[in-house]
């Protein structure tokens, strides 16, 4: 039998992070990302209570990305300011020497970037595989397409980064 | 010769299935386009994944009713079943304990003498009687 999480509370403690590092590699913003979290939070716990026994995880991922599409559509009517050139130079786990946080973050800029050029669809497949490490099957129930799609969506957005970063 | 670039990626991510698999693998051999690009797909896809893991920072989660209003819920609630319990145990103390017996001054001194003999602050008060000399 499936175990889910009890409370939001809980659903923020386990899978909190994973939601942050999914909005904030989609955003590339710290605010947006924080907002996000916080939006999906807030719909998790709207939704526990009417949430029928099956997969969890697809149902949360679900959340979340139509949480990042409200927001990206709201963004459309109302542009905000644009992304900051510097990312990922805060908050990374303090255990690393700053030279080897250095060459991260660095190696991350130009990631960062590259996956904001994709087209929307691309990047939310390979960030959801790549960054959250979802599989193709839970890809497809998040998304809600059939997993060729998927399948289809991941390497396209491979080789689009691949053409970005060389 | 068609090319089966989609699988390259399911491949690197271990979702072909055992045919799928086959055939490519068939197709690798004979092909080094298609050999070229699994090697650029592996790296990227390694590029990707070497992202750093980033923290949530302190604070994101919302402060929402449903975290502040059980938790001082339940603080009333324990608080009542603790002082419950606390009646309970002195309740049952009562009762079991057996009621003390009469004691005599024979068993107070048997007891307390030993300590006065060992213990001066257990000796009698020394009475400082003023006497008055000469008038």
């Amino acid at each position: 039998m499936e175990s889910i999480p009890l409370t939001w509370e809980e659903v923020a403690r386990v899978y909190g992070r994973k939601i942050y590092n999914f909005a904030y590699r989609l955003t590339g913003n710290p605010d947006d990302a924080h907002d996000l979290v916080q939006e999906v939070l807030l719909r998790v716990r709207r939704g526990l209570a009417s949430y029928q026994p099956g997969s969890f995880e697809g149902w949360l991922w679900r959340i979340t990305r139509n949480a990042f599409l409200d927001d990206v559509r709201r963004k459309k009517r109302r542009p905000t300011a644009p992304l900051p050139d510097e990312v990922d130079r805060w908050d990374i786990a303090s255990s690393e020497s700053a030279d080897v946080e250095y060459s991260r973050i660095s190696l991350g800029d130009d990631i960062q970037k590259a996956l904001l050029e994709l087209p929307l669809d691309f990047r939310e497949a390979v960030v959801l595989c790549d960054v959250v490490g979802l599989s193709y099957e839970e890809i497809a129930v998040a998304v809600a397409v059939p997993i060729g799609t998927v399948r289809s969506r991941i390497h396209r957005g491979r080789k689009m980064l691949k053409e970005l970063l060389t | 010769m068609t090319h089966p670039s989609e699988l390259i990626s399911a491949y690197l991510d271990g979702e072909l299935t055992d045919r799928e698999l086959s055939s490519l693998m068939d197709h690798l051999a004979s092909c080094g386009r298609c050999s070229a690009e699994l090697e650029q797909m592996q790296r990227v896809r390694t590029a990707i994944r070497s992202l750093p893991v980033l923290d949530m920072p302190r604070g994101i989660v919302p402060e929402a009713d449903s975290v502040v209003v059980p938790l001082r819920r339940n603080k009333g609630l324990w608080a009542g079943v603790a002082a419950a319990v606390v009646i309970a145990v002195i309740a049952v103390a009562a009762l079991v304990t057996p009621p003390p017996g009469s004691v005599s001054i024979d068993d107070l001194n048997s007891r307390f003498g030993a300590r006065a003999s060992l213990d001066p602050a257990f000796g009698p008060a020394k009475v400082v009687v003023p006497v008055q000399v000469g008038e």
